[in-house]
Parts: C-alpha cells; structure tokens; sequence
C-alpha cells in the first residue's frame, strides 16, 4: 500500500513532486487491461516525465524505455514523474479525454491535485493523507537523506546509500546527476524523482 | 541472500546498497542473516564487480522477509505486485471504501528502518478491540490466528521484514479513538512506522478522513494521494 505515499519535505520542494500511474483492478478490469496500459504509457512520455516505470517490470534507469512498453502485464503498475503542476494537468486533460478507463491515481501536492483534476474535467475520488512518522523516530537519519530516500516507497533506496553518494559528489567522485540516476535505479517501480533528489544533494554539498 | 565467500573479493562496492545496513566486510563481505530481509537489493543492485551474490532458496517462516520486502514479488491469491493491497488507487472500480467508512494503514518500518514483525502484533492488537475490518487481502492478516485479537501466528514473530502494513477500515465515528490508541502503542515499538488515512470525498469536494485526523491531533500531510475517478466500470455507489 501508499507506495507513493509518505515523501517528506518542505512545501517548495514538494511542488516539484507529482507520480501520475495508472493500475488495473485486479478481477475487476484487469482482463483485457494491456493496451490500456499501453495507451496511458503512450500520454504519459508525451510530457517527458523525469522518471517511468512499472512495477512488475522496472525503470528507465534499469531497462530500455521501449523494452517497458513491450512488455505491460494485467497487473502492471504504471508510473510517469513529473516536476510541476501544469505538466500534471495537461497530461491529465488527455488521459481523461482518452476514456482509458484504468484507475488513475495522481500523488503530489493534493490542494494543487484538486484544481488540476477540475480543470481536466474530473474530480478527487478518494484521497489519502499521510499522517507523519511515529514510533522509534530516534532511528532515523537527517531530515534531508529522509526527504530523499522517501520517493521510493518500497525502502529500496537504502538511507546509507543515499549518504554514500553524498559522500561520493562531496569528493568529486560522482556527478549530481549520476548520484541521482544511481538512486533512481534501486526504486525498481519508477516513482523515484531524480530531478528533486539532485536538487536536495545540491544543497548539501 | 548469501554471498560466496570464494568469489567475494571484499571491495565493500554493495555495503551501502543494504538499507538493513546488514553487509560488512573484513577479509570478505558477510551478511549478518538474522538483519537481512531478502530484499534482494543487494543482488539487484548489480555492483559486484565477481557476482558472488546468490539467491537462497527460503522456506517459511523465512520466505515472509521476501514476501514483504521485495515489491517484485507479487501475492498469490491477490495477484497485486508490493507488499499492500490495491487499496484507495481502485476505489471507484471496486467499491472498497464507501461514504462513511475509513481507510487506516500503519506500515511498521517505513521509511527505511525494517521491523519485526512483533511489532506489527502489537499495532493489530492495539485496534482489534474496535472491531475494526482487517484488510483480507494484505499478507499480514492472513497471519493472523485471530482477526478479533490481531494475535499472529507465533512463529513468524521474530521475522524481519522491511515494511508490513497494518490495513483495516473502520466506521468514521471510530476513527478519533483508534488514531488515540495508535499513538498510544507507538511508545511499545523498537521501531519506526509510517501512518495514513483515506476516504471518499464529499460531494463538495472535503475529505472526512482529512478532518478526524486533524480532531484527533494529527497534521495530514499537504501531499498524498488522489484517486481522480477515471476507472470504469465505477462501482454501484451505495
């Protein structure tokens, strides 16, 4: 659950954040459900996203974009990231004119969420909040590597590897953009923002 | 996972690829088993530079790290790739969360900590009492022996997984006391978890989950989750 749920960090910087993915409901709609994935893929890599991927299969960091494409399953998961609302709303304009008929889910900033599905002619089903960390907070490392580390949901993006690679840029031994790409590659479903990890290692340095 | 102390050259080159931090190197890298989760991270990762990682064959209980820490591992019977369900990304097809209801999740060991899944235990325990609905299809309620208790099976305890989600819906007049009982627990657990709400919007657009959470004390985050309502056929509304 919440996959792409629960990534931390300040207001300006989640404003670069939006997943727009598309999933079958399994013994619902899922038969038949490949071209339609095929078809939101095809909407998705108009808007150039950051990131894609799918869950059963992996990300362009890992794959061929077109190896992706090939081969969707019923009970794929698909993911575009974006970096800004207007992007989000015009690619949601077009998935809503093209009546897929998947679910399409839209994880970012929900006020801005809102106002984009109005204008796109549709409007908030259900919605989901995160309410915060608990527990064992004293666990956790900087808010920066969390704010990081978050944009996979799975916690494939290990917070001594986000460190690591801080590291490594700090000594100049790795570019911002290969750190980034490298974090990008550990999130197998593609929901990982690279444009915004680097963005936050920039500021570390 | 195992890594062939007779390829390992001892570079270090996956250490920080492991987010149970569980891989250290003397003369070789080592994988301290009982901290592992079979994630595969590591395996996947693809920096051995001699491919000494190898995939174990698991039996249970040991098999549940995988199933909860791998996402491209998919659940039988559900057939949904992650360790959760489907949730609120299909609501409109499938009607999961009706006007009324709630959808609560406590991911023990998000973000990036790991739990036991004791833990996991203690939260199903802590809102059983409501009567709360247990999510059939997540793989940590067909561990349970007795969904009115949240009691698990015992042997699969002491496992450690990378995250397990504690599902469940219940009635919005239930919401404020189970989200009470839920930051009581927090104090008995050796680790970290992450909490979110969900629910069908209004006609007028507010959400009800959003509200009880914030009577209950709780900052609802300004991001998350929207179902935009585009999948067909849409569930009979209730």
């Amino acid at each position: 659950m919440t996959h792409t749920l629960h990534r931390s960090g300040n207001p300006s910087s989640l404003e670069q954040d939006y997943v727009v993915f598309a999933i079958a409901a399994q013994g619902f709609n899922s038969e038949g459900s490949i071209p339609k994935f095929e078809q939101f893929a095809n909407i998705a890599l108009k808007y150039n996203p950051v990131n894609f991927g799918d869950m059963k299969q992996g990300n362009v960091f890992m794959m061929e974009k077109e190896e992706i494409l090939k081969n969707f399953k019923e009970n794929s998961i698909v993911h575009a990231v974006f970096t800004d609302k207007d992007t989000v709303l015009a690619c949601l304009k077009e998935i809503k004119e093209a009546d897929i008929g998947l679910s399409i889910v839209v994880s970012g900033l929900i006020h801005d969420t809102a106002v984009a599905c109005k204008s796109a002619g549709t409007a908030p089903h259900t919605v989901e909040h995160s309410l915060g960390i608990h527990g064992a907070t004293e666990k956790l490392p900087s808010q920066a590597v969390r704010d990081i580390s978050t944009m996979c949901g799975h916690g494939m993006v290990a917070f001594s590897l986000v460190e690591h690679l801080v590291d490594e840029v700090k000594k100049g031994r790795t570019s911002l953009e290969k750190a980034s790409q490298e974090l990008a590659k550990q999130c197998v479903c593609g929901v990982f923002n690279p444009a915004r990890a680097a963005e936050i290692i920039e500021k570390l340095l | 996972m195992h890594i062939n102390p007779d390829k390992c050259v001892g570079c270090g080159s996956c250490v920080p690829y492991c987010p149970m931090r569980a891989i250290s190197v003397t003369d070789v890298a080592v994988v301290d088993q009982d901290e592992c989760v079979e994630c595969d991270i590591c395996y996947r990762a693809g920096v051995c530079p001699v491919d000494a990682f190898e995939l174990p064959v698991l039996e249970y209980p040991r098999i549940l790290r995988q199933v909860f820490s791998d996402p491209l591992v998919s659940h039988p019977g559900t057939n949904v790739p992650g360790r959760g369900t489907e949730e609120m990304k299909t609501n409109e097809v499938t009607g999961r969360f009706r006007r009324g209801h709630v959808g609560i999740a406590v991911e023990l060991g998000r973000p990036g900590t790991g739990t036991r899944l004791y833990n996991a235990e203690k939260v199903a325990q802590a809102v059983a009492p409501f009567g709360v609905k247990f999510e059939k299809h997540n793989p940590l309620t067909q561990l349970m022996v007795d969904e009115n208790t949240g009691k698990f099976k015992e042997d699969c305890l002491q496992e450690k997984v990378l995250s397990a989600i504690v599902e469940f819906d219940c009635l919005e007049e239930q919401v404020v006391p189970i989200l009470t009982a839920i930051k009581e627990v927090a104090k008995d657990l050796d680790t970290v978890f992450s909490l979110d709400i969900c629910s069908r919007t209004r006609e007028d657009g507010t959400v009800p989950s959003e509200e009880l959470a914030k009577k209950a004390g709780f900052t609802p985050s300004l991001n998350g989750k929207t179902n935009v309502g585009l999948g067909r056929p849409l569930a009979e509304e209730e």
